[in-house]
């Protein structure tokens, strides 16, 4: 694919060169942290309590692990797709300043320019990402750590599965736009919906069992629930060696979305894989397709 | 001297708007051809489908031989674009963006290197290559948009109003460019602009008007067809020039008078010779045919 790499180099460089854009992309993560740190946290810390009968003792430390636990990997959940959505916006820049004609007079494929907008925008939310996962650990490490290093390598596989999904869902989307403005408001739309519509700012559990079988379609579902499953993973096992009823730890992990349920069948680990990674290659095939049969 | 462009009815619309309506045309190879009309009258949408940009509705399209359909990747690397505003990275460096946009052409390493010092020498800008795009002036920004329009030696350079808002000292050294371009390569270059007078330096011009081709031919065929001459007569008074029994009008220090064609001017001539001592005589210009042709004044991009 001639002119694949420089164009993936072009597009790294200006993302890194454009300050607003590089900040407000990360600043989109950290606020996010700062507010499960101090808001959500402790709705989720109570809940958590008053999900144990009565009269059983939980240590304060297993309580804060799981609670961080829960809002690490909401916070990675939510933050891998909107931060793919914030940088995903020079295939449009490219069009407003007039740059796009530039790059298509000359003989390099549509497919090469269109993967050339993809992983350079994928090397750059994903470095963000991983940023906040390392935040995110270091939080852990202060609340309580019970992850082993294969929760951690299977926390950042998802994180790379869900930056793939969230840049080729953006990239579909963003190749209909072609003001600032437009792609603005799709930004802050996604932002906003986002965190609802995968479980990650309130379980799906908890919504009606209509909304659930609706959610139960989209994959975002299953990506949280791999994420959150990895996070919590080390609380659950000791929770398990504590001798705490696995009925109590079963209900936990339905409460908080680690058991995902589709029809009332239960999804499995491997399966929410096949989803997940399932739909990054038809989005992907499908922004290709567009871009092949985009000249006018 | 071959035909580098031919195309033959070409026609092109979006949705109802008929921007292009039936139009041929042939640039001969090495020649300055000019393309006029007001903003909308199809210019920008023909040089789209001759770079690939847009798909053509009716009519071929053959650049160098080759027939547009099929041939679209070959046929871009024949092909640079000077656009009307500059289109590079303003956030890079002049050699960032010569560099990426090269390797587009697959032109990298030390192919890129050799490329890049024999432009540095033609267009003086070794001072400048590492310098943001966005941190130029005009003339320099226009400078390093040739450079990169030349970046895979094309056969066919296109000029999409490339003077537009230059001053005028840049816009001589443009010419001065592209003029030895096109002695030492022979290269074709294709020219829309809004001055008229870089439209009468050209070998061959086509007008545009409504998606419609209103007149093409060389510029003296033009303003013969189009535009009568002019007899400027000096040192003479108001009452002698009435004689004449032509359209006239009074200038700073002389009259000039308009006639239908050189020979009628001759003519004149003859007829009074004693108040013909200090006279010139001049072709109508550009901006005449044009006005003639199309109804309307070119003037900046302007339509009046």
């Amino acid at each position: 694919m001639i002119g694949l790499g420089s164009l993936i180099k072009r597009n790294t460089k200006l993302f890194f060169k454009d300050k607003g854009l590089f900040f407000t992309s990360l600043i989109t993560p950290l606020i996010l942290l700062v507010l499960y740190a101090t808001f959500l946290g402790n709705v989720y810390h109570d809940s958590f309590a008053m999900s144990f009968p009565e009269g059983m003792e939980v240590p304060e430390k297993l309580l804060d692990a799981a609670v961080g636990g829960q809002l690490v990997s909401s916070l990675l959940a939510v933050c891998c797709v909107t931060v793919a959505f914030c940088s995903n916006m020079l295939m449009v820049q490219d069009k407003v300043n007039g740059t796009r004609k530039d790059l298509t007079i000359t003989p390099v494929k549509g497919t090469t320019m269109a993967l050339g907008y993809y992983i350079a925008t994928l090397i750059s939310t994903l470095l963000i990402c991983l940023l906040a996962a390392g935040a995110g650990f270091l939080y852990l490490g202060k609340v309580g750590w019970y992850l082993s290093g294969k929760d951690v390598m299977l926390i950042l596989f998802d994180v790379f599965l869900l930056v793939m999904f969230g840049v080729a869902l953006s990239s579909i989307i963003n190749f209909f736009m072609s003001t600032q403005g437009q792609i603005s408001a799709v930004g802050s739309i996604v932002s906003s919906m986002y965190g609802f519509i995968c479980g990650a700012y309130m379980p799906i559990s908890q919504f009606s069992e209509g909304l659930q079988k609706a959610l139960s379609f989209l994959p975002g579902t299953y990506a949280t629930s791999l994420l959150r499953n990895h996070a919590m993973q080390g609380v659950f096992a000791e929770m398990k060696a504590d001798g705490y009823p696995k009925e109590i730890i079963n209900g936990l992990r339905d409460v908080i979305d680690c058991n995902v349920y589709f029809f009332d069948q239960k999804v499995e680990l491997s399966t929410m894989y096949l989803i997940l990674s399932g739909s990054v290659v038809v989005l992907i095939g499908i922004y290709v397709v567009m871009n092949m049969m985009k000249r006018k | 001297m071959e035909n580098i462009i031919e195309i033959k009815h070409l026609s092109k619309s979006f949705g109802e708007v008929k921007a292009v309506q039936d139009i041929s045309f042939q640039v001969k190879e090495g020649e300055l051809f000019a393309f006029l009309g007001v903003n909308g009258a199809g210019k920008s949408t023909t040089i789209s489908i001759i770079c690939g940009q847009l798909k053509k509705d009716f009519g071929t399209v053959i650049i160098d031989g080759q027939s547009l359909d099929g041939n679209i990747d070959k046929i871009k690397n024949e092909i640079g674009v000077v656009f009307q505003d500059s289109v590079l990275d303003k956030a890079l460096s002049v050699r960032d963006n010569l560099q990426s946009r090269a390797a587009l052409y697959d032109i990298t390493g030390e192919a890129f290197r050799k490329r890049l010092c024999e432009l540095m020498k033609l267009l003086e800008f070794e001072d400048l290559l590492k310098r943001p795009v966005g941190k130029l002036s005009g003339g320099q920004r226009r400078r390093i948009d040739i450079a990169r329009a030349l970046l895979n030696e094309p056969k066919i350079l296109i000029l999409d109003e490339p003077t537009t808002g230059l001053d005028p000292q840049t816009r001589k050294t443009l010419w001065d460019v592209i003029s030895t371009l096109r002695k030492e390569k022979n290269m074709t270059v294709f020219l829309t602009t809004h001055y008229m007078e870089e439209a009468a330096d050209a070998d061959y011009v086509v007008i545009l008007d409504s998606g419609k081709i209103s007149a093409q031919g060389t510029p003296l065929e033009l303003k013969n067809t189009y535009t009568g001459d002019f007899i400027t007569i000096y040192g003479v008074s108001e009452e002698q020039v009435q004689v004449l029994g032509r359209p006239y009008e009074a200038i700073r220090d002389a009259y000039r008078v308009s006639v239908p064609n050189t020979s009628d001017a001759t003519e004149l001539i003859i007829k009074h010779a004693d108040m013909f001592n200090d006279y010139e005589i001049t072709k109508g210009k550009m901006d005449d045919v044009f006005l003639t042709v199309t109804g309307k004044k070119l003037n900046g991009g302007e339509k009046e």
